[in-house]
């Protein structure tokens, strides 16, 4: 078909808004996965915290009417699962991917079980009664066409993961709290030489990284969508978790590179239109990283290079 | 000690072999079936549909049921295997996704019976059951071609631009698209219509996705053909205001109001059918068995969900020519086209 005379409709400014409304999940996710890496701990288990997030989420919603509540379960949800992935990698010195993964299988399955025996049915549970997360309306912009597209309508937890992303930002590298957990991450035995307490530091970590799951979770079921779909995270808490290396868990980089997946998923969905094979398509977010991440790592071996050979060069004269 | 344990042991075993025996000749054995689905049940639509069939089939024979759920190709084929292993009289393979994994690993059980839904397997011991899903597309293309121009309907724009949200990309889905678009161009040679497959049966999050980015495209109405991920195309269109379509099974009140119409698929005749067969001893294998709009193997639903929703408001005659055009289709006035490999002579 004619692509060209249809990128009007391809880039448009709803693009803007689409970009990230497929990545806040995403966002949500990596910021749950860069909080444990700060102190050491990759927290392959994100993918089954934002499940039974999810999951907690719908069920407390649709029990309460209370949109709040729903969320602050999740989050409580969330934190019981990383506790217990917590106490199992600190305290019994287990092996955290193996953990991670144990809880994304008892993730799928619990809420798959709950599920069939509090609601009584099967794959997807939606339901009127489930009270979703309010959006932002904001009155004035009505009449202002392209804002009105770009930022009206916005679910509460998007505008919220704005705020947190510079939050955490603040938290990590300007607060002492934030320097000790980096310091737990990055040389624990200096950090006790110091008078840390690492385990202490590392539990905390994992707490915090269980409530943020769950928020992510409350958003995919309660914001996203007012519904709960068996393994509705289809993987976006392990497309956090590339996100986060990418960002080397540092919040805000961690959001470019979620960001930029949801850039090419939205992307995506507009070209499909237009008779670009689906298999092409759908494969560019996991493209894009590949890229993306192979690039970084060129532009830090050329520099590190770069460095090396200038201290070279200064020490023979 | 040794020796009483033994001599348990040896009856067992002798029990265990006299026990099929007498079983044969009491025949009190039900049959027993295993449905392999490509998905999730509880998809309020393709699967759900098997399922229905599958339990009046319980029901009314009294057969034993089991239904294996799996979302990913690997979970499909061991489902299959292990499902073969088991011995059952029936094995169903509920979608055209497990058609391969049929031709791979049937011709090793000759004496277990298959049957495929939605596609065919040419084996002397599968019967393929497909449908004329291009003819019901067709009348849903033209609905939706029709609903299009209908701009005092609320949030219904100026452009002639519908669209069409898949599951996954396989051949299938081509048959309903290619009736679909011939649908839709029969009523406006110059529409335009949108295309996108989510590549999951399970992803309703991404079918949402889709489904606004074509409506932010200038699609009005589009059509959902993706099982799971289709509760997701139905939401965003509540939530955009705007309109679907539904499919397989009447989805018209899933959002009510939503929802112009459903392409139902009858899959659960299509199930309950086949254990019929084998219950009463007439299953043919290496057959193939064609519903089409004349055996009410697909159909639209009544549009009844959508004009009580849209009132006075809502264009009458969008029923009355699906209709006609549906009359023309079983006299064979008109001919849907079919995507390649499927039509009822292949």
């Amino acid at each position: 078909m004619d692509l060209f005379g249809n990128l009007g409709k391809i880039f448009n400014a709803s693009l803007i808004y689409a970009t990230f409304r497929a990545s806040t999940p995403i966002i949500f996710a990596a910021l749950c996965a860069a909080i444990t890496q700060q102190a050491n701990i990759l927290n392959i288990g994100t993918e089954g915290i934002m499940l039974v997030g999810a999951f907690t989420a719908v069920a407390v919603s649709y029990t309460t009417g209370s949109w709040i509540l729903g969320v602050l379960a999740a989050m409580m949800g969330g934190a019981c699962i990383a506790m217990i992935m917590a106490v199992g990698h600190i305290k019994y010195n287990s092996e955290i991917c193996a953990i991670g993964m144990g809880i994304n299988l008892f993730a799928i399955a619990i809420t798959k079980f709950l599920m069939n025996v509090i609601f009584h049915t099967n794959g997807t549970f939606s339901d009127p009664g489930i009270i979703a997360i309010p959006r932002v309306h904001i009155p004035f912009l009505d009449n202002i066409p392209v804002l009105d597209t770009l930022l009206n309508n916005w679910c509460f937890t998007e505008w919220f993961v704005i705020i947190f992303i510079i939050v955490l930002q603040y938290i990590f590298y300007k607060t002492v709290w934030g320097l000790r957990l980096r310091a737990v991450g990055q040389f624990p035995m200096a950090a006790q030489a110091a008078g840390i307490n690492v385990n202490a530091m590392k539990y905390q970590a994992m707490l915090i990284s269980g409530l943020i799951g769950g928020l992510a979770g409350a958003h995919l079921s309660l914001g996203y969508s007012t519904q709960f779909v068996e393994n509705m995270t289809n993987s976006r808490g392990f497309m956090g978790v590339a996100a986060m290396y990418f960002g080397g868990a540092n919040p805000v980089l961690t959001a470019v590179g979620c960001l930029l997946f949801g850039f090419a998923d939205s992307v995506g969905a507009r070209l499909q239109a237009y008779g670009f094979p689906a298999q092409f398509v759908l494969l560019m977010p996991y493209l894009v990283t590949v890229l993306v991440l192979a690039v970084s790592m060129a532009i830090k071996l050329n520099a590190a290079k770069k460095r090396e050979s200038s201290l070279i060069v200064h020490g023979t004269r | 000690m040794k020796k009483v344990l033994s001599v348990v042991m040896a009856s067992a075993l002798c029990l265990g072999m006299v026990t099929p025996v007498f079983a044969e000749a009491a025949d009190a054995d039900p049959v027993r079936v295993c449905i392999v689905y490509t998905g999730n049940l509880g998809d309020k639509s393709y699967n759900d549909s098997c399922n229905a069939g599958a339990e009046k089939a319980v029901e009314d024979f009294g057969i034993e049921l089991k239904s294996l759920e799996g979302s990913t190709a690997q979970e499909w084929e061991a489902n299959l295997v292990s499902a073969c292993e088991e011995g059952y009289d029936l094995i169903i393979g509920a979608s055209s996704n497990i058609a391969d994994y049929i031709v791979k690993h049937g011709p090793d059980y000759p004496d277990t019976k298959f049957a495929v839904i939605d596609t065919t397997v040419d084996l002397p011991n599968v019967e393929s059951i497909s449908f004329a899903q291009n003819q019901g597309s067709f009348l849903a293309g033209a609905a939706a071609a029709m609903f299009t121009e209908k701009t005092d309907i609320e949030g219904v724009n100026e452009d002639a631009i519908i669209g069409w949200v898949g599951g996954m990309d396989i051949p299938v889905l081509h048959d309903f698209y290619t009736g679909y678009e011939q649908g839709a161009k029969y009523i406006n040679p110059d529409i335009q219509i949108l295309q996108a497959f989510a590549g999951s049966w399970s992803d309703p999050l991404k079918g949402k996705e889709l489904t606004l980015a074509q409506y932010e495209q200038g699609a009005d109405i589009v059509m959902n053909v993706a099982s799971g991920t289709g509760s997701g195309i139905l939401e965003g269109a509540k939530e955009a205001g705007l309109y679907a379509i539904g499919v397989d099974l009447n989805q018209d009140n899933d959002q009510p109001g939503s929802v112009l119409t459903s392409m139902v698929k009858r899959v659960d005749n299509a199930c309950y059918l086949v254990i019929q067969s084998v219950v009463e001893g007439t299953f043919a294998g290496g057959t193939t068995q064609y519903l089409s709009l004349t055996e009410g193997g697909v159909s639209l639903t009544d549009f009844s969900v959508m004009k009580e929703a849209l009132g006075d408001k809502f264009p009458q005659d969008i029923v009355d020519k699906c209709d006609e055009l549906a009359k023309q289709i079983i006299s064979g006035d008109i001919v849907v086209e079919n995507y390649e490999g499927f039509g009822p002579n292949s």
